[in-house]
């Protein structure tokens, strides 16, 4: 392994199909997607050792982003294989309720997840991996054309994907200590963000943050409450054949009053409240003192403890984000139950990056101003490795099309979560990071975990991304869904049995029996669990079941969402050019006007979705191009 | 991609009679223009040098007069409709008014079309689409019931309530949310009792306004009254009495019955229509039996019938009449009460002469109050709109959908349901985005790691 890694790093060729600048979640999916689609791709990385790094949570998925790791699944990305090898600990999130809120997530080995990943890319035909700093993009005639390097290379390429997370001339802050680095003590990028903007890119400044990590043969676990995992684990990847065990738990336990005085008495130097930070941090992951301080009734906040990885002994404290100055970070540790001696292996800090303003690229992640500049992850705005990922897959989609010159991939609203992220980017930007959410997404029933696949995987096919094997597997199990719908039609014939089960649930007995179909749509008939008990549906996958129940039980609720999206798609079809001055439109607000201009809608149902374009505005909008 | 831009509207503000002053507006980008060429002060000044929004006395020269009026100025944006504005104030008179008018419309302007003011007000961002709405009511409208209507809605009543109703979905629905994605936070999250508690009472709210509906859609359209008798009993002379009266306005109306309408006249500003029957009796004539069947239409669809007799005794052709009111609203009208004795009224009977007026003032009191029962006229808001019945039935139905689901279902497909009544009350506020419920979620709860 070692001997391959050197010899593919760093031999450097000076022209590349592609060149992708970065090599965190969103760089690995992009390189992969279009080394995978044929091209002679390179990719741009700081330091090796940070490729997928996990620099915050040492987790994959959760509400939502479990979605997303499904469908960059489903495309062909390696995100769901690689957390399936490497997690440590699984849960199905929200298993009371719905199945389109079921969501996955795996504590995972951060060591293990890099190596797996840079080994995928060492391993990868027509994929470089190449150890310096992007400095420069050049241009020509409005198309990208070379990337320049720190090391005085100029590389040629036509296609370039930017994805540099959080490395953009960033600085930590720990305190009164602020530092030009990268996160995790990697080196940081300079001189890009000048490019960008030159490039036509709008650059602004995010700002987050990470807690410290304890030593584990510190910490008092007595005192904390154990969380395990799954009993029957799923699996991120539609190719995983055999679940990793779970093998660690975490642990829950809360800050104190002594906590709260602590920070309180030390606010003036915490550098969200100092000034020190100018940086936009999310609302969805405030910091210890920003939560201390805007629910300020609140005496306790919860934090879990956990693994970082099998091979080291750090241990993550999630819930205290933190950019404390180093002594504050020691007392707040210890005043909380079970931690009163746990010894900080690294400090929490808060990072500042720069990113720009997704506004400027079109749905296709394509810049609006040079033709083969795609970008993706953090620099869009966004946080979360899963959100990265799933950006990283869909611009390296693009970058292969646009190479082969042709229609680049839109994913709509109703196709994905990956659809709707790149949706609320690109056209209504983010003012903060901006972090996925279930209840972002209108048509939650449709765009489940479970269904990913048949969401996505024939696009992936199409774009050539996904294998023979995984395309295979998909026909099966679609296949074997509809054989499933139609045994549902078939009646179970009376019978104690069948009386004893509907009354353990609650549910009145069906004397003359009933269809497979109306016993899983009774309300309080679990489907899967009810499958198995009566002993139905047998020689089928528990996926393919899953799938295949949840459709039938909810057929009412899914047709209603069918119907909105109907609906939606009239507006969806009246189409807009690029070349429209929306000033010149007669009876358009100014402020409309100027947003429509800025973000160069192109459908009527995507000016719609833009803040500052009201519905009065979309009338005029559609009064005037029924005149064209 | 240029769109043609030289659209400027003008026409008579005023109603077109011989009051004491008319004023005649104009609107768009050549407005200002067009003033130039046909007003001018004493002093030589024309209309593109005047002070936005002071007032000027000067000539109006048309072509074959020239008169003295006042002039004023109102600039982009700063206007009812948004565009410049000039409007003239002129002596009243159908002449002039016309005249100048026309004048306008020969240098340039184009006539506007009903409400088009309104309409460039709305599309020009000066008012919110339900203000538009309710300033289309109230030009449209035919009496003071619905000029009253209309200008409760003008005044955001009815917006209000959507805004209200949907305030309190989003806050619902963050808590629903908030439950979905931070499934692990130290929260109180919202119960099945909670929520379906609080989703019932937003529904009674929302159809308490629902109800109003009714009385505002009788404000709009007017009460249909039908006189019903059989033949010879004085159902044309009580129809000219009432609206010999009023000064009756003739209003033909769209819909099945436009060919019976007699008339309408207004009671305390609530337009009633009349319509008269063929007298109903039961014959073999082919051509009188087609008016009979008419006539059964009209009371279907009647709110109120008027049955007309002439004496009290009734005869069987009364009792068969009497058969087809069934449980209609009606009243029964002893006619000719001037050659009858002991003419005392009773809860619905009631004596008139359509001959010497004796009665009337009754009748049309009872008539009033007839129509206002059971309306909700009394809170003062009212919907005289049928988008927005609409548009808050389904939000209602979407709600009460979600009532009757939360018990079987889970909490996140009831968010489908309440989202469908969001999105529905959105057409009236205009809000439909769901970063508002996003933004709800962390205002409200300490959530993250």
């Amino acid at each position: 392994m070692k001997n391959s890694t050197k010899s593919k790093v760093n031999n450097v060729c000076l022209s590349y199909d592609a060149v992708v600048i970065g090599a965190g979640h969103a760089g690995c999916e992009s390189a992969l997607a279009l080394a995978r689609t044929g091209h002679k791709t390179a990719i741009i990385t700081l330091d090796k050792n940070g490729v997928a790094f996990l620099a915050c949570n040492p987790s994959i998925g959760g509400t939502a982003k479990g979605h997303l790791v499904c469908e960059v699944d489903a495309l062909g990305g390696q995100m769901g294989i690689n957390a399936d090898k490497t997690t440590l600990q699984l849960r199905m999130l929200n298993m009371g309720k719905g199945p389109a809120v079921h969501s996955l997530r795996a504590q995972v080995d951060k060591h293990a997840y890099h190596d797996n990943m840079l080994e995928t890319l060492l391993n990868q035909d027509n994929l470089t991996l190449i150890e310096d700093e992007a400095t420069e993009i050049l241009q020509e005639d409005g198309k990208v054309c070379a990337v320049k390097t720190r090391k005085g290379k100029e590389i040629k390429t036509n296609a370039v994907v930017v994805t540099t997370g959080v490395y953009l001339n960033s600085r930590t802050i720990i305190g009164e200590e602020i530092k030009d680095s990268g996160p995790s003590g990697f080196k940081n990028a300079k001189g890009l963000s000048d490019s960008l903007a030159k490039l036509g890119y709008e650059i602004v400044r995010f700002k987050t943050g990470t807690p410290p990590r304890l030593e584990k043969s510190t910490i008092d676990f007595k005192k904390f409450e154990v969380q395990k995992g799954d009993t029957h684990i799923q699996t991120f990847s539609f190719l995983t054949k055999k679940a990793n065990k779970n093998t660690h738990v975490c642990y829950l336990g809360y800050t104190t009053l002594k906590t709260k005085q602590i920070i309180l008495d030390n606010l003036s130097r915490a550098p969200m409240y100092s000034g020190v930070i100018v940086g936009t941090g999310p609302r969805y992951c405030p910091s210890i003192e920003t939560k201390i301080v805007r629910f300020s009734d609140k005496d306790t906040h919860q934090i879990f403890l956990e693994p970082e990885s099998a091979r080291c002994s750090e241990i993550y404290v999630q819930g205290m984000s933190t950019s404390m100055p180093k002594d504050v970070q020691h007392q707040m540790v210890a005043s909380v139950n079970g931690l009163e001696n746990a010894q900080i292996v690294r400090y929490g800090y808060a990072i500042e990056y720069d990113c720009i303003n997704p506004l400027g690229m079109f749905p296709t992640l394509e810049s609006k101003h040079v033709k083969g500049l795609f970008t993706a992850g953090q620099i869009n705005g966004t946080s979360g490795y899963e959100e990265a990922a799933a950006q990283g897959i869909l611009a390296g989609i693009n970058a292969h099309l646009y190479l082969q010159n042709k229609q680049q991939l839109i994913l709509p609203r109703d196709s994905s979560y990956l659809g709707v992220l790149v949706d609320d980017l690109t056209m209504k930007g983010t003012i903060e990071p901006y972090r996925m959410m279930t209840s972002r997404a209108e048509y939650r029933l449709l765009l489940r975990q479970d269904n990913a696949d048949a969401r996505l995987t024939q696009i992936g096919r199409d774009v050539g991304l996904v294998t023979d094997e995984r395309y295979n597997k998909f026909l099966k199990k679609m296949a074997n869904i509809e054989k499933i719908k139609q045994k549902c039609k078939a009646i179970i014939k009376p019978s104690d049995e069948l009386n004893d089960y509907l009354a353990s649930v609650g549910e009145t007995p069906a004397p003359n029996g009933l269809s497979i179909e109306n016993l899983v749509k009774r309300s309080k008939v679990e489907a899967y669990s009810a499958i198995k008990a009566l002993g139905l549906l047998k020689g089928f996958k528990k996926s393919e079941l899953i799938s295949a129940l949840t459709e039938i039980k909810y057929q009412g609720y899914i047709a209603m969402e069918k119907q909105l999206i109907e609906r939606e798609r009239k507006l969806e079809e009246k189409r807009l050019t690029a070349d429209i001055d929306y000033t010149l439109i007669k009876g358009l607000r100014k402020e409309a006007a100027e947003k429509l201009n800025q973000i160069k809608p192109l459908t009527i149902a995507e000016a719609g979705r833009i803040s500052g374009v009201n519905p009065a505005d979309i009338t005029v909008l559609l009064m005037s191009i029924n005149k064209l | 991609m240029m769109i043609k831009d030289t659209n400027t509207i003008a026409a008579i503000s005023t109603p077109l009679s011989s009051g004491a002053i008319s004023i005649v507006r104009m609107s768009g980008p050549n407005s200002v223009k067009i003033a130039d060429s046909v007003f001018k002060t004493k002093s030589g000044l024309t209309p593109s040098q005047f002070t936005s929004r002071m007032m000027m006395l000067g000539n109006f020269s048309a072509s074959d007069f020239c008169e003295q009026a006042m002039c004023v100025v109102f600039r982009s944006p700063n206007s009812y409709t948004g565009e410049d504005v000039v409007e003239f104030q002129c002596h009243g008179g159908v002449q002039i008014t016309k005249g100048i008018l026309a004048t306008l419309i020969k240098n340039g302007a184009r006539l506007a079309t009903p409400g088009e003011f309104t309409k460039q007000a709305f599309v020009n961002g000066k008012m919110a689409l339900s203000d538009a709405e309710g300033m289309m009511d109230m030009i449209n409208a035919q009496s003071d019931a619905e000029i009253r209507a209309g200008y409760n809605l003008l005044s955001g009543a009815l917006s209000k309530c959507a805004f209200d109703a949907q305030k309190e979905l989003v806050d619902i629905l963050s808590e629903l949310e908030v439950s979905f994605d931070y499934p692990e936070e130290t929260i109180e999250y919202i119960t099945k009792n909670n929520a379906k508690e609080r989703l019932q009472n937003l529904q009674k709210v929302i159809d308490k306004v629902l109800k109003t509906s009714a009385a505002g859609q009788m404000i709009k359209n007017g009460v249909n009254v039908a006189i019903v008798g059989k033949p010879n009993v004085g159902k044309s002379s009580l129809l000219n009495r009432l609206l010999g009266d009023e000064k009756a306005i003739v209003t033909p109306i769209a819909g099945t019955t436009r060919d019976i309408i007699e008339g309408s006249f207004s009671i305390n500003g609530l337009r009633f229509n009349l319509y008269d029957t063929a007298g109903i009796h039961e014959t073999d004539d082919q051509i009188e039996k087609i008016g009979v069947d008419k006539a059964k239409n009209i009371i279907k669809s009647a709110d109120i019938i008027l049955f007309v007799k002439d004496t009290v005794n009734e005869t069987d052709e009364d009792r068969n009449v009497k058969n087809l009111l069934d449980s209609h609203k009606h009243l029964i009208i002893i006619n000719k009460a001037d050659k009858l004795q002991n003419c005392k009224d009773t809860d619905n009977i009631l004596y008139v002469s359509a001959l010497n007026g004796s009665g009337i003032d009754n009748l049309t009191k009872r008539l009033y109050d007839m129509a206002c029962e059971d309306k909700h006229m009394e809170g003062g808001l009212t919907i005289a709109n049928q988008r927005h019945i609409d548009a808050l039935s389904r939000a209602s139905q979407s709600i009460s959908d979600a009532i009757a689901n939360i018990d079987t279902f889970t909490l996140d497909l009831i968010t489908i349901d309440l989202n469908m009544a969001y999105s529905a009350l959105g057409e009236i506020t205009g809000n439909t985005t769901s970063e508002e419920i996003i933004d709800a979620i962390f205002s409200k709860f300490c959530l993250g790691k």
